[in-house]
């Protein structure tokens, strides 16, 4: 049942795969990806796909102020170089692109630069990964899918998140690079004050252990779910709130942010939507509505508030909104 | 355990219809299939219910309906322990045509004989102590199994500012409350109970209106979500379930009918709040009693109008079948209530 699925949802995922070395360097040149970053997530957890059977999945907040941009030049046969050295997931997701493109043992060198600060958990090594498989799908004149993308991002570096899929909202399973629902279309309009809490020190993500949900949990998972689908169906940024301030009120049961409590209280001190964490990182942020009145001078305050306090990393940015990215 | 071969799942999910601008109801066709099965589910992932085992529980109606069904389906052997106060032909036919064994409590007062039921379901796990016993009245799954349910809510409604609904498990309205809560901090949960069900702290008694209230407390209804609790009587149910149809065209029994009427009071009274109601089963099981003219003269004191809003009390406090009343709950435990009420 799930490969059929799989195949249906990337028809020329296998097929272009099994093609092997039919194609050959002529058809490649230089080109460029580029990826946003990610301030952690607005939904962690565990959701039934189709078959009834639980995976692990979230929806990513994206923060498209901070980038990735990978240049891909095609270099004949041989292993791909990376700029800076020790990209080693960037190199090993340009590789398995071009074997899927059917270029295989082709090499290259691949230039990774990035604002995207890295073990936070903005998602700075996932950005490297999707930009330089976009390098790679551009010198060879393709376009991949934002399935294929995902798929690929996994195989290079064994879980992924969403930002393949822009401003997209979707339910992704990051260990197997699936979606597992389409939640109807865009973000709702968001502003967000993010941050980092507590020690800043960066996080090996891959190497947390994996959180255990109860039956309790599992069932509010469901419940956040079609919250998240409502919210997008009505692009409404109070519904994304009480959705990532529930996320985060679970998070707390396995990577606690000590200071959650607190931030809590200063996000209704501000009439704010709520609060979103990264599930596997240090990230915290105020999501606001950008539609409503007076959220600019609000967002400011909270802000100063936050600076004042120590809080390193604070960053006002926006989804989905006319206008800026980032202030 | 899902897919083929479980058409029960598919009768699960409620239609939810809007009554009035800020009213919604969850009508379901038969609310217990969604424990029922969420249940089963669990205790055959556990391994604690094999292929081809067998299952008994204790019950005076949907939940048993809901359970032959489910275990009709997946090749389980069902026994169900009931009384004869609470079980009439037409449930005993459909019960026994799905495959299920039925024991018969003698209930000369009408209680419900809770205690002689359990001690004839003790015997039957005596002599087969593989047998399955669902529990819904203790077992958390009851509450958990209602995840899909605050989905579909969430789905359809978005946020929601108050929760109506029936409580004899307590399972619906403790687990699709305590869900929605965890996301609207400030939901109300407006608890509806009968007279004579101990639930809230009223003495036993016969209670007429069936499938609501309880002799027994179950450990699913967690008093200190509740804000408000209403005892609505047999009289002013039936009446409500009545005006339901009329009005609205929607076809429920008599325990929707006390709950449509608790919901409706109160979005008349916040007209700004989004109010949903829990309506747990449809009226076709009842065509001979609540739909029937005929049969409902025979009630004492029937007919009556349904009454526009309920007796507030300030205590909890015994009252009769043609009565509804009201106590501001405050999300309190059932022994600090009842320490500062004293019993009529």
């Amino acid at each position: 049942m799930a490969s059929s699925r799989r195949d249906r949802q990337n028809p020329r995922f296998d097929q272009a795969a099994e093609q092997g070395n039919e194609r050959s360097g002529p058809h490649l040149k230089l080109g460029t990806g580029r990826a946003i970053a990610h301030h952690g997530e607005i939904l962690q957890g565990v959701f039934e796909n189709e078959d009834g059977h639980l995976l692990r999945g979230l929806i990513t907040l994206p923060l498209a102020a901070q980038q990735s941009t990978a240049t891909y030049w095609p270099n004949g046969p041989g292993r791909i170089r990376t700029r800076p050295p020790g990209r080693g997931k960037a190199a090993k997701a340009a590789a398995l692109t071009l074997k899927h493109l059917g270029f295989a043992n082709i090499g290259g060198d691949l230039t990774i630069e990035s604002d995207i600060p890295i073990g936070h958990g903005y998602g700075s090594s996932t950005a490297d990964v999707v930009a330089a498989i976009r390098a790679v799908a551009a010198g060879a004149g393709v376009n991949l899918r934002c399935s294929t993308l995902s798929k690929l991002a996994v195989q290079a570096e064994g879980a992924s998140d969403a930002i393949a899929y822009g401003e997209q909202m979707v339910l992704f399973a990051h260990r197997q690079g699936d979606i597992i629902e389409h939640l109807g279309g865009d973000y709702p309009p968001l502003q967000v004050v993010g941050f980092r809490s507590g020690g800043a020190r960066p996080i090996d993500t891959l190497n947390l252990p994996r959180a255990r949900y109860d039956q309790q949990q599992i069932a509010q998972f469901k419940a956040l779910r079609g919250l998240a689908f409502r919210a997008v169906k009505q692009q409404d940024p109070r519904l994304i709130g009480y959705v990532a301030t529930a996320s985060a009120r679970i998070g707390q049961h396995h990577l606690a942010k000590p200071d959650l409590e607190t931030i809590l209280n200063l996000a209704k001190a501000f009439d704010a939507c709520g609060v979103q964490v990264s599930h596997s990182g240090t990230l915290m942020g105020v999501i606001f509505d950008p539609t409503e009145p007076g959220v600019v001078q609000r967002s400011r305050l909270l802000r100063d508030q936050l600076e004042r306090s120590g809080y390193e990393g604070v960053i006002t940015f926006f989804v989905n909104v006319d206008g800026v990215f980032r202030q | 355990m899902t897919g083929k071969g479980d058409v029960p799942r598919s009768f699960e999910a409620p239609r939810i219809v809007r009554l009035e601008r800020n009213l919604y109801a969850a009508c379901f066709s038969l609310m217990k299939l969604l424990p029922a099965r969420y249940i089963l589910d669990r205790a055959q992932a556990a391994g604690r219910l094999l292929p081809g085992g067998s299952v008994v529980e204790t019950t005076s109606g949907t939940f048993g309906l809901a359970l032959a069904m489910t275990t009709a389906v997946r090749g389980f052997e069902l026994t169900l322990v009931t009384a004869n106060s609470l079980i009439d032909p037409p449930l005993r036919r459909r019960l026994e045509q799905l495959g299920a064994s039925l024991h018969v409590v003698e209930d000369a007062s009408g209680s419900g004989a809770q205690a002689e039921r359990l001690m004839l379901l003790k015997k039957v796990l005596e002599r087969r102590p593989e047998t399955y016993w669902p529990q819904q009245y203790d077992n958390p799954d009851n509450r958990w199994a209602y995840g899909s349910f605050a989905e579909s809510v969430c789905r359809e409604i978005g946020r929601v500012d108050c929760l109506v609904g029936c409580v004899g498990s307590g399972g619906s309205l403790c687990g699709t409350g305590g869900l929605l809560r965890e996301m609207f901090a400030e939901l109300v949960i407006l608890a509806v109970d009968t007279q004579n069900s101990v639930l809230f702290g009223h003495p036993p008694g016969p209670r007429l209106l069936r499938g609501l209230g309880n002799s027994v407390l179950p450990s699913n209804l967690q008093h200190e979500l509740i804000d408000d609790v209403h005892w609505v009587g047999v009289l002013p149910a039936f009446a409500a379930a009545r005006q339901l149809y009329r009005q609205h065209a929607v076809f429920m029994g008599p325990t929707s009918g006390a709950a449509a009427l608790v919901a409706a009071w109160y979005a008349r009274r916040q007209p700004d709040a989004t109010t949903l109601v829990i309506l747990p089963d449809e009226g076709h099981r009842y065509q001979h009693t609540l739909y029937n003219d005929d049969w409902l003269v025979g009630i004492k004191g029937w007919p009556v109008d349904v009454p526009r809003e309920p007796v507030t009390l300030s205590r909890i406090e015994a009252a009769g079948e043609g009565d509804w009343t009201r106590l501001a709950w405050a999300r309190r435990a059932l022994a600090t209530v009842t320490a500062g009420s004293c019993r009529s």
